[in-house]
């Protein structure tokens, strides 16, 4: 049995509150945000006294999938990743860390929302700020919708499973092969380590693929390859996942 | 910089008696790859390897290592998921 150790990595350097983000916090009249980071930037005490002292109220969630306070993964990308629903209730969504594949699955979370809320990115290893909203997603929901209306009418299916075990779905996999022969169409497994989505082109009989492994290549890797592709969880009820999108 | 934790994970090597440490780090940290097992050699007994692909979260673990008989794999950059149930 090989045991396993994991090592969050925090961050050593301080995590400062920035007259950048004060000037931010102020300018834009916001009265409450909801706070999120990666783990490596989960120690926030300091900065959050000093936003309320500005007179802000904070509020935080579980992520579901998270064991630290504040933090988000990047799978944490749907409206219901959450414990409770702080992104409604808040003007402004912080996120404390570098990179923008976690901040994006804060804008994800919203792709169906009529009035989504920015996400402000604190980059304590920089110390800048950078606002990012709806726009840095546009091209994901545009394929997403398009996506969509492919796989409704594909008569020939492709579902992916990976054999990472934390991102494994071989059960789900096969109970949606069965749904979807039952609809009268035909669907296949692949299995594979590290989806290289490279590989799609050498299945032309795929009218279009469902990806049971990581959402976020159902959600950001689709817009780099011109084969359709949804998540699993859009397949169970893909005319319902359409409406959302279109509200 | 981001804790490498080295004085941890050089005990709980220890602590565990581990024989062959398979090291796993997101791109961001792959630079230091190299100090880590360098620490890792010179201090304790155990053979230790770096993992070359990718480490995307706690949800993407190095396969196949029994077979080469890997009893201690060390992921940095992450910490412990629930895996979603469908």
């Amino acid at each position: 049995m090989v045991e396993l150790l994991l090592i969050p990595a925090q961050w050593e350097g301080e995590i400062k509150f920035t007259q950048e983000l004060k000037n931010y916090l102020e300018e834009n009249n916001v009265k409450s945000i909801a706070l999120f980071a990666s783990v490596q930037f989960t120690e926030l005490d300091n900065l959050k006294k000093e936003i309320e002292n500005l007179g802000i109220k904070i509020n935080t969630t579980k992520a579901k999938r998270t064991n630290a306070p504040l933090q988000i993964l990047g799978c944490d990308s749907y409206e219901d990743s959450f414990e409770d629903p702080i992104i409604e209730t808040s003007d402004l969504i912080l996120y404390i860390g570098d990179g923008m594949f976690h901040p994006k699955a804060l804008l994800l979370a919203q792709i169906n929302k009529e009035k989504p809320k920015p996400v402000l990115i604190l980059n304590p290893i920089e110390n800048k700020i950078e606002e990012i909203d709806q726009g840095n997603i546009k091209d994901q929901l545009i394929r997403t919708k398009r996506n969509l209306r492919m796989f409704v009418s594909a008569q020939t299916l492709g579902i992916l499973v990976t054999v990472k075990p934390g991102q494994q779905y071989l059960n789900a996999a096969k109970n949606l092969k069965e749904k979807l022969e039952k609809e009268g169409k035909k669907a296949y497994i692949f299995i594979d380590d590290t989806i290289n989505l490279n590989q799609l082109e050498n299945y032309p009989f795929i009218d279009c693929w469902i990806n049971t492994a990581c959402p976020r290549i159902g959600q950001d890797d689709i817009v780099n390859i011109p084969q359709p592709m949804i998540n699993l969880r859009e397949a169970n009820d893909p005319i319902k996942a359409l409406e959302d999108l279109e509200k | 910089m981001y804790k490498l934790e080295l004085d941890k994970v050089i005990e709980e090597i220890k602590n565990r008696n581990s024989k062959q440490v398979l090291i796993q780090l997101p791109d961001g940290m792959k630079q230091k790859s190299n100090k880590v097992i360098d620490e890792i050699e010179k201090s304790t007994q155990a053979k230790a390897f770096i993992w070359f692909g990718g480490c995307f979260g706690a949800c993407d673990l190095p396969l196949g290592t029994e077979i080469l008989k890997i009893d201690l794999v060390i992921q940095w950059g992450h910490n412990k998921f629930n895996k979603e149930q469908w």
